[in-house]
């Protein structure tokens, strides 16, 4: 089976299929920035993008990737150069442990490539289902319109 | 279907030991050693190699920024630019430092981190290239880096931000080997305190499931009482499926364990039976009538932090080297080299960056699974704990029960008795077995309990007695220790105060405060929050209300907050608007201790209106996020934080404003409903009865 990560098109091995997007690429892939939290898509940490769509890997299905497109937080950057929310994460130190980072930024991305000047409530909407014990929720508001006007 | 015939019932103190390795555990624990940093363990930290200094970090990075802090210390001391030092995590191969705790990275560490720069800068400039540099403490007057100016007070971007904001392995279980398979230990569905071990399994089913690379029944770590069977796979996501498969029936201990769910903590009931043990204020009890009298009660809070945590263990010529997520790398490595017969040496532990601490990562629980698993295998192994695991296997913040009575004359509090029924936190049941608790319980208190029941207002008579009760749920500590409970229950008790006395909360406290830099917290929180002005405007079937809250953290670090809150039957309790001032002294990088109140704000909000997990029969029954919720983003309101900036000692910022978040909220709640909140975390049925 065949899905595009990144940009590239790649093909998963048989005896992985059984398995959850987010090991694939974590233990497959060793594309390690996307995190495993709780496995039942309740926290975010896994957040990638999938087709457009903020889509949490814990609990996506290898089986079901034939053709999609995965973007993950090591797919953002452009070599040194930074994604926008990237620079905006880093400008506005948002991170504290920063576990659960990865997964805002890739729900932050998927939020302002859907609608590119966000409100409060936009904002609550679509990272809602993020969670950080750090608490870094104000940084994140912050952040987020910051790379809106930056974008 | 393999079966194995054990001594089955374990009651009575008889334990059944079996397979290799059961001698290594002995009945006294391995305990944490302390060692207070000085600029002889500070030579190690701060080394010049080919034009570049390198930093080894003497502290767990888990989220406060530590790295960056001891870097801007480093730079300013060495007089040298940011880019001229490079930070690396330390290994056990530097001399032990102290585990991460207790908000004291800055406090403890800059000035031994300072004393060793400035010494190595001296000795640069007189021309020595190589050898060791003699660290001559000399007075901090004269340590560049204990002065505001370049670094000192500025906000670089913090360190190690890029790698996270790139995803780049930053974790434990980033970290992957050649042929690393991944572990688990599955353990019965009792409580850690009752012993249980896998009586029988089917061995043939688990073996079918794609991914099986072993079972390790005899594996003998111990979680309490706990003796799990190891479970070993080729991919991560089997685990799950070999554990289904293996249909594990447990041997379990009788009833004499005591793990039967004991009563709850009951503060009254306590008191009923006679004065409390231990003393954190030593006044005489208060008798007879009182003014103010409030109960509250908490429940068990788990950490939560967003890592499940994470070990890879690899045996490699007969040396065990281990890649954790830890707050006590030392911790670590003495732990498993007593488990596994080894001399300290053999034993070399990686710490990674933490994915949240909070108080959890103190022990040795997931590095001895991966350990005894790697060993059994052959091969390197990963084991991350499971969400669930993180919950039911964890040890937690104990509930806490607190009567605290005040009398008032003259318009003053003159008499004040807090008295508090919790769990052990510092002497933790993770870690010491309760023969050891109770004996340590005859001796002296748990400190951690005590934290915060001293009182930052002068009263003439002033007690605060409280008692420590094993309980089945494994208890320890959890983000300011006991401070978070008692400063609410301290700041709740002083509010009440105020409305008895008809005075306004500001200058009720400042009655009843000496010491000027809690007093100016206080009063700048007031200012900035126009705390003074009118309550928030409600809308139809809203009620609105605002409370303050101050207090002192380990007798050092200051903070004081106002919350707006809103109470609706249509949108619940919310927190609606937050202020904070906080004052630690000197600040090394304000943006950072701005974070560090920020995140303190949001677990404020946590332990008023969400931290609370579920337990039965002796365990924790709370296994995810909607079990156990913790604060999300539309839990948050607008946050505005000043720090008050002196050249006082820099003390430490990590907890500090758990002291007053949490009583600054319910102390709103109070003034939004006229009803004290009581019972946590709130309820909105509890306020509009």
């Amino acid at each position: 089976m065949n899905f595009t990560l990144n940009g590239e098109y790649r093909s998963i091995p048989e005896d992985w299929s059984d398995e959850s997007l987010l090991h694939l690429l974590r233990e497959h892939f060793g594309l390690v920035g996307t995190k495993f939290g709780c496995g039942l898509g309740q926290c975010g940490a896994c957040t990638v993008i999938i087709d457009g769509a903020p889509v949490r890997s814990c609990i996506t299905e290898v089986s079901s990737l034939a053709g999609v497109e995965v973007r993950t937080i090591e797919g953002l950057a452009n070599g040194d150069q930074l994604h926008p929310v990237q620079s905006a994460w880093l400008e506005t130190s948002v991170p504290q442990c920063g576990y659960c980072q990865a997964g805002q930024i890739m729900s932050a991305v998927a939020l302002l490539e859907m609608n590119p000047n966000p409100g409060d409530h936009d904002i609550s909407a679509a990272m809602d289902g993020n969670l950080c014990r750090c608490g870094t929720y104000r940084r994140i508001r912050m952040a987020i319109a910051r790379a809106a006007e930056a974008m | 279907m393999r079966r194995r015939t054990f001594l089955s019932a374990v009651g009575g103190g008889l334990v059944a030991f079996f397979g290799a390795g059961a001698a290594l555990w002995s009945q006294v624990p391995v305990v944490p050693k302390s060692p207070e940093p000085d600029s002889d363990t500070s030579r190690g930290w701060i080394r010049f190699h080919d034009g570049t200094f390198i930093l080894k970090l003497p502290r767990i990075e888990m989220g406060q920024n530590i790295a960056t802090g001891l870097k801007q210390i480093a730079c300013a001391e060495l007089q040298v630019g940011w880019d001229d030092v490079t930070v690396e995590f330390h290994d056990t191969r530097m001399e032990r430092v102290k585990s991460t705790v207790g908000s004291e990275s800055v406090s403890h560490f800059a000035e031994p981190l300072a004393q060793a720069c400035s010494a190595l800068r001296d000795a640069l400039r007189e021309g020595l290239r190589d050898g060791v540099v003699t660290v001559a403490n000399r007075p901090i007057e004269e340590l560049v880096s204990f002065r505001k100016g370049a670094l000192v007070g500025s906000e670089p971007e913090i360190v190690q931000g890029r790698e996270i904001v790139r995803g780049e392995s930053l974790f434990a279980a980033d970290v992957r080997i050649p042929g690393m398979l991944y572990g688990r230990i599955h353990r019965a569905p009792v409580s850690l305190e009752m012993s249980s071990f896998p009586r029988s399994w089917n061995e043939a089913g688990a073996s079918a499931v794609p991914g099986f690379a072993g079972l390790f029944p005899d594996c003998n770590v111990l979680l309490g009482r706990s003796r799990g069977i190891g479970i070993l796979a080729t991919r991560p996501g089997a685990l799950d499926r070999i554990e289904t498969e293996l249909a594990v029936e447990w041997s379990t201990g009788d009833r004499r364990d005591d793990t039967e769910s004991s009563p709850a903590l009951d503060i009254d009931r306590e008191l009923a039976t006679g004065p409390l043990p231990h003393l954190a204020m030593d006044g005489d009890p208060l008798t007879g009538d009182c003014e103010v009298d409030i109960r509250l009660d908490l429940p068990f809070a788990a950490h939560a932090a967003m890592e499940p945590r994470a070990a890879v263990c690899e045996w490699r010529d007969g040396q065990l080297i281990v890649w954790t997520g830890t707050q006590d790398a030392f911790y670590v490595r003495d732990f498993l080299a007593h488990a596994h017969g080894l001399e300290t040496e053999k034993v070399l532990v990686k710490p990674c960056r933490v994915g949240g601490g909070f108080g959890s990562r103190t022990l040795c629980t997931v590095e001895a699974e991966a350990a005894a698993l790697a060993r059994h295998a052959g091969r390197p192994v990963k084991v991350q704990w499971t969400r669930a695991q993180e919950f039911t296997q964890g040890f937690h913040r104990p509930p806490s029960s607190h009567r605290v009575r005040g009398k008032i004359s003259d318009g003053k509090i003159s008499h004040w008795d807090h008295n508090q029924v919790s769990s052990h936190i510092i002497f933790t049941s993770a870690g010491f077995p309760a023969w050891m608790q109770g004996t340590i319980d005859l001796v002296t208190g748990d400190p951690g309990v005590a934290r915060g029941m001293k009182v930052p207002y002068g009263i003439d008579e002033v007690r605060a007695a409280y008692k420590s009760v094993r309980q089945p749920v494994h208890t320890g500590p959890w983000r300011g220790l006991g401070a978070g409970p008692n400063c609410l229950a301290v700041e709740s008790v002083i509010d009440e105060a105020a409305l008895v006395a008809g005075e306004n909360p500001v200058a009720f406290r400042l009655k009843h405060i000496g010491d000027t830099r809690l007093a100016a917290v206080l009063e700048r929180v007031a200012g900035i929050s126009g705390f003074h002005g009118a309550a928030p405007e409600a809308m139809s079937g809203e009620r609105t209300g605002r409370g303050i809250a101050c207090g002192i953290y380990k007798d050092k670090s200051y903070a004081a907050v106002v919350a707006e809150v809103s109470v609706s039957a249509e949108n619940g309790l919310r927190v609606t608007r937050l202020w904070c001032v906080h004052d630690c002294g000197l600040v090394i990088n304000p943006d950072q201790v701005r974070a560090q109140c920020e995140g303190n704000l949001v677990w404020s909000i946590g332990l008023v209106l969400l931290d609370g997990l579920q337990s039965a029969n002796g365990r924790v029954t709370s296994i995810d996020f909607l079990d156990a919720p913790v604060p999300s983003i539309v839990d948050v309101p607008p946050i505005s934080t000043e720090l008050i900036e002196s050249d006082n000692r820099p003390s430490g910022a990590g907890e500090t404003v758990m002291v007053a978040g949490p009583g600054a909220i319910a102390n709103a709640f109070r003034a939004a409903t006229g009803v004290r909140p009581s019972r946590f975390p709130v309820q909105l049925e509890d306020l509009l009865r």
